[in-house]
């Protein structure tokens, strides 16, 4: 069995995030989004590649669909409405409020803005949001008999999820994009240690290593403070969601600590129904802000007020947040225009403004004149405070994430091609994981688990309630060690139970597999024990005879008559002794370690013996036999006999 | 009751011969004979018998559960059979072949004999084997229960730890947990010294790091922290900095778990960590990993020893650091508070290693200043006092602004730390110190309760930098000098500040001669007493009136003849240079005119006036002195259960305290508290017996014990919140009793009503904590015993059986101390009439309000007290009246006044009679009552004796 991974969108690059991955016979696509730089065929991944007959209800088990930008949710009403796609759809349920906004929003701005021909209608997106079945975190669902999926929080914007995925034994996480970092008010991703055998992860910051955001924090309420206590004007453009209530959680705690009366204001299009889903979602958000939510909303801004128009002119600091984002038009443009001339005011720009926007005018070079058209002109002489916030993981996270996981192999998606490269390196080098960042279209196979079902014994169930532990002092191969990689022979005092592995998997014909306990094992298949030993006759010099003096032995060539016999292995016996420590016993016929039986052997011919050719030293011959458990012990004491020379004492 | 005896007897014995039923109604009757005190000996010893016997008969699993349980009840009522109980149930022990009930036989006899440790020898001869193979069964529950309180039983450590490592390897989550824990519980016994055994340990709770069950992982951090600690300690000196930097590293690895627990858990480690390689913990505040690690060589340079551990050598540097980067940047910005807190907890203990990691640690603590959560900012500010303590605070101008932001804080808390640190800091050029004072005056302008602090904040940081506070007072000088119409702007708490900043230049060490204009300080000397009662922890006013007297004559003072003693660390010296010329005192007695003066504390050492007026009463005090003195040898006496005695003595005492009754009403105030304070030790020496080991013909009433504690409880609320101006030292003693009260009731599992008490011990340690932190007062034993097992405490209260063996050392650790009575405490009370209602009952109609008018007389009621008139027919019939004090007038020692307290719900009756008290709300308490009648929302102690009201109907 194998794991296919097609990936049609945000293979090595950033934009319409979907990947169809087959796990086992079932096949899931997770997100559906849309590439939003391009306007051609581009623009939506390559449905075609997924079924060439286009019968997608039968090629796809199901969707998913991660979280609610368009890079990832865009092409979801065009795969159901217009290429015809009726099977199940899985998101969250703050994804479900809010993909329709997002996607109605986009649609408006192309068709009625720019004119362009409509992909999908407004009718479209209702009829495919109609499909949505909405998850809740950590929620089980079957999707049919063997496919299971859940979500995981995962931080980056309100409802954001990673997913899950398992059919039989094989398991995988798809995380779309997700933040290891908590937020003001969303949480950090939170997912609990699965076991996988793929993992496909975004690497937006494939190499970037961000700094603790509270510098960033700090130097934008400096600035904020600076700008009011000195009777200045904030302008904070932003987007509805999220950056919005980020900034303004923000701002709202610093007031509150230090007793700020400056009023902050909200232009009313922002506040009503952005505020309203954050305030229902609440679950959603961080920890924070779940905690205090029993005594006070978070959302609930005790410094915030709704903005209107006749304020603009008002005298006196304050603080006014508007859309949209980059000034690109809009009320954040009216007011912009206002209190641009002043150089008391402070205008805060995100960190990232599109090409063409005065937020980009703005934070490219300090202009100090800008041309809104052929007619009117702005001097900006206010202040420009530039922030970036960014809810993307960065590499470390992505590394933390990983590790955490410990998957089998891994995929990098949504990054850019030479950052994932060098991602995956890291991976493979510094995790020891396989790593895959595959091109668009591309499809990369990866062998999964299986399990075998297999019935068991109630004798081997018993014998594993059983604890049955020993210590073993091992030389071994540390491959746990985290802090070196290499591996190195350590001798550590080690624990085994053994009481599972004890068992005996039996696989019979037509039959299913069985496990028993090795006790049972001679009984069911009705033969005898048998029990391996090893057999050596082993020569150890004598030495010269005359220098033995005190001992009267006949010898006749190299054999030593019976008489002998004793008094040969009592000094084998000292000898061993004394290079083995006390483990040896003599029991008068012969000499014992564990399961090694040592004594001297009278045959001539000794079918152990291997020494044919002739005997240049006279030898005492001795008998050894051992069960396969002390074979290393045996060889070990066999070869210290051959070195010995009984004869210096 | 007793009669059913033989029908209960029969039924049990009916048991063993029909085993398929249990009767169940036999046995609850044979319980509840048990534990009624009044069931006579006769028939619990025969009920003993009967049980005894079916032990023996019955095989039968749940009738032998039931039996043991009941068995376990007779010893712990009537402890003359416990001996015996403990026989039969060993005898059982010995037969048995359940597990299962083995385990619970076990139990009944260990906790038999934590009792009576007479028959502690007898669970001796039980040897290991027997103990050890009731966790080799295939029960898990035994094999948990087992290992959890494995210490309760006499194992030899060394089989212990067999069992307990071979155990980690159990595929229950629950019991790799459990024996884990038990690894920890062992690493502490310090009997384990060999390093192979120790090595062994260590790599086991290293692998379990990995386990993918949290509480697994959680206990696993533990024990390689505890192991780690271990493995160092026992490696060659040489080796020693390369194992823990090692321990370091691997606890780093877990600060990203998934799980809060193990998170906390791993960050709580690293800050018991000794050793540090200063290039791990600098890496440990960078994500990236620091290129100059790379270079350095592998950690230590006796590879060659280490070889001889059997161990390895990192060879790249930067896989260690890999896992170490970033540790606390994670940590410091962490969803839960919890992990927060704790990360700035080990920073505290971490920063004292290097000053170069403190340096770029405080970077990131200014940031966790701007924390949402208060603990969290205020744990960040101890840190950095911590730090200025150590002299590792390295503070620069790009940390000002969110430093000095602390300084106009919301909360009380983080604006005194905030001041504190602000006292140690040292500022590096005026820059900064005109910030500071900026901030502080600020902070003065914002929250005007904080001026004393903050004047003596200002005089701290002046007399550390003299230079620059020449520099600023001049700039200031226009704020301070008259005004050009003459009037002096004295009364504005801005001119103060700076006076004192003004006047604390000249003692400076770096300031030899000082250009503060000596007018100044005679503006300074105006304001006298504020300055000297902010000043209090330094000088007492007369020294200081010298000092300004002096330096108004000339600014140059000799820093040989220093006036004051310059401030180390962070204890205020308190020790004064009495410096009182006749001149001074003429002076200090035109000075006392000034208003601001009243508001001064009496002090000893100030104020000789007060001396006086002692000696008058010396023979009381001597007399009280004396028996405080006294009571203290009492305490042996009680340890030994000689109560009679004990009573007896105390009995002498409070005769002896009575003969002084009549005198005047300072002393009179003393001897109440004395009076309480043996009232107090009386009930904590009864309570005490209760505790001791019981001798053979003593029998309590069941309830008795409550009974004492709640009494002891009242008693000593009073004692804490009936006496106004107790010192730190007297109010931490009381918190002390409260806190040994609280344990004996968390001892008796009968009582305990578990929830309450254990958040009450942790309030009042929270409070002890502050105190012994504000007045830097050395902690009692007993407190700091019992702050560190409060964890422990916590973590059993689902009744685990743990406890008693802890709670029984928490108590073997108190013994009273001396106290020592240092002022003289206020004793608030009140006292109510109402004149000729002994002879004329108060008329009413049933139904409508009636208005009592009570003559209310408060002694050393400040208006800040709230006090609550109650008023009681019967129990369901109570109401309370807030007494308004600001209506009251009268000043704080005595108001006396007329109050018309209504009382709404008068019952349908001919006559009643009304008990009218006063009760205070306690300020430190925070239970709820629940009263549907709006009354007070905390609980209350009451100040004065009941006063019986009498009511008449009207007749129509």
């Amino acid at each position: 069995m194998a794991i296919e991974c097609l990936v049609l969108g945000a293979g090595q690059e950033v934009g319409k995030s979907c990947a169809v991955v087959t796990i086992n016979g079932k096949r899931i696509m997770f997100d559906c989004g849309m590439h939003m730089g391009y306007l051609d065929h581009r623009r939506f991944p390559d449905f075609s590649l997924i079924s060439k007959s286009a019968d997608f209800n039968t090629a796809i088990d199901c969707i998913v669909i991660t979280h609610f930008h368009l890079d990832h949710v865009g092409a979801l009403p065009y795969f159901t409405e217009v290429c015809g796609y009726s099977g199940p759809i899985y998101m969250t349920y703050p994804t479900k409020a809010l993909s329709p906004l997002m996607l109605e929003d986009y649609r408006k701005v192309m068709v009625d803005r720019r004119g362009e021909q409509e992909l999908f209608s407004n009718d479209d997106i209702m009829k495919c949001m109609k499909k949505v079945i909405a998850v809740d975190l950590k929620q089980t669902v079957q999707v049919d008999k063997d496919l299971q999926i859940r979500a995981y929080y995962a931080g980056h914007v309100l409802g954001a999820a990673m997913f899950y995925a398992k059919v039989g034994d094989a398991a995988m996480v798809y995380t779309g994009d997700y933040n290891m970092t908590p937020d003001r008010h969303l949480g950090a991703a939170q997912i609990d240690r699965l076991q996988l055998d793929l993992l496909i992860t975004e690497s937006t910051y494939a190499t970037t290593v961000r700094d603790s955001k509270y510098a960033r924090e700090r130097e934008f309420l400096k600035a904020v403070h600076k700008c009011v206590a000195d009777g200045g004007k904030v302008l904070i453009p932003t987007f509805a969601l999220g950056r919005a209530q980020e900034l303004c959680i923000l701002l709202d705690n610093y007031w509150e600590r230090m007793n700020l009366k400056v009023p902050i204001y909200f232009s009313a299009g922002l506040t009503i129904q952005a505020n309203m889903y954050y305030k229902m979602l609440i679950s959603w958000t961080n920890q924070r802000v779940k905690e205090t939510y029993a005594t006070h909303n978070a959302f609930d801004f005790k410094n915030v007020r709704s903005f209107d128009r006749s304020l603009i002119n008002a005298p006196g600091p304050c603080v006014l947040f508007a859309t949209p984002g980059m000034i690109s038009g809009g009320f954040s443009l009216e007011v912009f225009k206002l209190w641009a001339p002043s150089e008391m005011n402070l205008v805060t720009l995100p960190g990232y403004c599109l090409a063409g926007t005065i937020g980009h005018k703005l934070t490219t070079g300090k202009p100090t004149k800008i041309d809104l058209d052929k007619d009117i002109q702005i001097s900006v002489r206010c202040q420009i405070h530039q922030l970036s916030f960014s809810p993307h993981t960065d590499a470390k996270g992505i590394m933390d994430l990983v590790k955490f996981l410990s998957p089998k192999h891994v995929i990098l998606v949504h990054g850019e091609k030479p950052k994932m490269a060098s991602l995956k390196g890291k991976i493979e080098s510094d995790l020891g994981i396989q790593c895959y960042y595959p091109a668009n279209n591309d499809t990369v196979c990866i062998p999964s688990t299986c399990w075998l079902k297999a019935d068991t014994s109630k004798t081997f169930i018993r014998s594993s309630l059983n604890p049955n532990f020993k210590f073993v002092k091992t030389i071994s191969e540390d491959k746990s060690n985290l802090v070196s990689k290499e591996t190195e022979a350590t001798s550590v005092l080690q624990v085994h139970d053994e009481r599972v592995a004890e068992g005996i998997l039996i696989v019979e014909k037509s039959k299913k597999a069985k496990v028993v306990h090795q006790n049972e094992l001679l009984l069911m298949i009705g033969k005898d024990k048998h029990d391996v030993q090893f057999a050596y006759c082993c020569p150890v010099q004598i030495g010269n005879l005359e220098r033995t003096k005190g001992m009267d032995f006949a010898l006749s060539k190299n054999v030593v008559s019976t008489s002998d016999e004793c008094s040969w292995l009592h000094l084998l016996f000292a000898k061993l002794a004394t290079k083995l420590g006390g483990n040896i016993q003599d029991f008068g016929q012969h000499l014992q370690v564990d399961s090694i039986h040592i004594s001297v052997c009278l045959k001539d011919i000794c079918p152990y013996r291997t020494t044919d050719g002739p005997q240049k030293e006279p030898a005492v011959f001795f008998c050894c036999t051992w069960s396969v458990a002390d074979v290393n012990l045996a060889w070990e004491i066999i070869s210290i006999m051959e070195n010995l020379d009984l004869s210096i004492i | 009751m007793e009669q059913h005896l033989g029908s209960v007897c029969e039924c049990i014995l009916s048991l063993s011969t029909n085993d398929k039923r249990l009767n169940l109604r036999a046995l609850a009757s044979a319980r509840s004979l048990i534990i009624n005190s009044s069931t006579s000996d006769s028939t619990i010893s025969a009920l003993f018998e009967t049980l005894t016997r079916f032990l023996q008969l019955t095989t039968e699993p749940r009738a032998l559960h039931h039996t043991l349980k009941l068995l376990s009840d007779i010893a712990f009522h009537h402890s003359r059979l416990s001996g015996l109980v403990f026989h039969s149930v060993r005898s059982y022990l010995l037969r048995s072949d359940s597990t299962r009930l083995s385990a619970e036989s076990l139990a009944v006899l260990s906790s038999i004999a934590e009792h009576d440790r007479s028959l502690a020898s007898a669970m001796d001869e039980l040897d290991d084997r027997f103990f050890v193979s009731l966790c080799f069964g295939p029960s898990v529950s035994v094999r948990s229960w087992f290992l959890s309180n494995a210490f309760r039983f006499p194992i030899r450590p060394y089989v212990l730890l067999t069992v307990m490592l071979g155990f980690t390897k159990d595929p229950y989550p629950y019991v790799r947990r459990v024996a884990l824990d038990g690894l920890v519980g062992l690493s502490k016994s310090s009997v384990i010294e060999d390093c192979g055994v120790i090595e062994g340990c260590y790599c086991r709770a290293v692998e379990l790091l990995g386990d993918a069950e949290d509480s697994v992982r959680c206990a696993a951090v533990h024990a390689v922290s505890e192991w780690g600690k271990m493995l160092v300690a026992s490696v060659q000196e040489m080796n020693k900095r390369y194992w823990s930097d090692a321990v370091f590293v691997r606890l780093c690895s877990m600060v990203r778990d998934m799980s809060m627990e193990v998170r906390v858990a791993a960050f709580d480690a690293l800050g018991k960590i000794g050793v540090v390689s200063e290039d791990i913990l600098l890496q440990t505040l960078s994500k990236r990993v620091l290129g100059i690690t790379k270079e350095k060589k592998p950690l230590g340079q006796c590879s060659a020893k280490r070889k001889s551990l059997g161990q390895y050598i990192p060879k790249h540097f930067d896989i260690q650091a890999c896992v170490a980067a970033g540790a606390f940047v994670h940590g410091l910005e962490d969803e839960f508070y919890e992990v927060r807190w704790s990360a700035c907890h080990s920073l505290h203990t971490l920063t004292i290693l290097s000053a170069k990691f403190a340096g770029e640690a405080l970077n990131l603590l200014m940031d966790v200043l701007n924390d949402d959560s208060l603990n969290v900012r205020l744990r960040a500010l101890e840190t950095m006092h911590h730090m200025a303590t150590c002299d590792h605070l390295k503070v620069q101008e790009t940390h000002m602004h969110m430093f000095l932001g602390t300084l106009v804080d919301n909360s009380t808390f983080i604006r005194s730390t905030a001041r504190k640190i602000l006292r140690l800091m040292k500022l590096h050029d005026l820059k900064m110190f005109q910030s500071s004072i900026d901030g502080l005056l600020e902070n003065l302008e914002v929250y005007p309760q904080d001026e004393a602090d903050i004047l003596s904040v200002l005089f701290d940081i002046g007399r550390n930098h003299g230079n620059f506070v020449v520099c600023i007072i001049k700039k200031f000088s226009q704020e301070i000098e008259p005004s050009c119409e003459g009037r002096l702007d004295f009364d504005s708490v801005r001119v103060a500040a700076l006076l004192v900043l003004a006047i604390s230049a000249p003692l400076s060490e770096a300031q030899k001669v000082c250009s503060i204009p000596s007018r100044i300080f005679s503006y300074a000397v105006t304001l006298l007493g504020r300055i000297s009662h902010a000043l209090k922890d330094v000088m007492n006013q007369n020294t200081l009136l010298a000092y300004l007297s002096h330096c108004s004559k000339s600014t140059i003072v000799d820093n040989s003849e220093s006036f004051f003693p310059m401030i180390e660390g962070d204890i205020p010296n308190c020790s004064c240079i009495d410096m009182i010329s006749p001149a001074g005192m003429s002076l200090q007695q035109g000075a006392s005119e000034n208003e601001n003066q009243k508001r001064l504390e009496p002090r000893k050492s100030a104020t000789p006036l007060l001396d006086c007026q002692l000696e008058v009463h010396s023979e009381v005090a001597k007399s009280i002195k004396l028996i405080l003195l006294k009571i203290n040898d009492i305490w042996f006496l009680v340890q030994k259960g000689c109560m009679a005695e004990v009573l007896r003595m105390l009995r002498s005492f409070r005769e002896e305290l009575a003969t002084y009754m009549s005198d005047s009403l300072v002393s009179a105030d003393t001897l109440a508290f004395t009076f309480q304070y043996l009232r107090v030790v009386k009930l904590l020496a009864k309570v005490w017996e209760h505790f001791l080991p019981p001798r053979k013909t003593q029998s309590y009433r069941i309830g008795e014990l409550n009974l004492l504690l709640g009494k002891l409880d009242r008693n000593l609320k009073e004692m804490r919140y009936r006496f106004r101006g107790l010192s730190k030292e007297e109010e931490l003693h009381v918190l002390e009793l409260i806190l040994v009260t609280c344990i004996l009731r968390l001892s008796k599992v009968e009582i305990c009503c578990h929830n309450a008490t254990l958040k009450k011990l942790s309030m009042i340690i929270s409070h002890a904590e502050f105190l012994h932190k504000e007045g830097s007062i050395e902690p009692y034993n007993f407190v700091v015993e019992l702050k560190k097992s409060l964890g422990e405490i916590d973590t059993y209260n689902d009744g685990a059986s743990c406890r008693p063996f802890l709670l029984k050392r928490l108590l073997e650790s108190f013994s009273l101390k001396q106290f020592r009575l240092s002022g003289s405490p206020k004793h608030i009370k009140a006292e109510i009439d109402l004149p000729g209602n002994d002879t004329e009952p108060l008329p009413f109609i049933s139904g409508l309000p009636v208005g009592i008018p009570l003559e209310i007389t408060l002694y050393n009621v400040s208006s800040e007290n709230r006090l609550w008139l109650r008023m009681i027919v019967h129990e369901q019939l109570m109401e309370f009246v807030f007494l308004d004090l600001n209506q009251s007038g009268g000043c704080d020692e005595v108001r006396k006044f007329t109050f018309m307290a209504p009382f709404y719900r008068t019952p349908k009756a001919m006559s009643l009679t009304l008990r009218v008290c006063i009760g205070m709300e306690c300020l430190f308490e925070d239970v709820n009552l629940i009263t549907d009648c709006g009354g007070p929302t905390r609980e209350l102690v009451y100040i004065c004796q009941e006063k019986e009201v009498y009511l008449g109907m009207i007749p129509w």
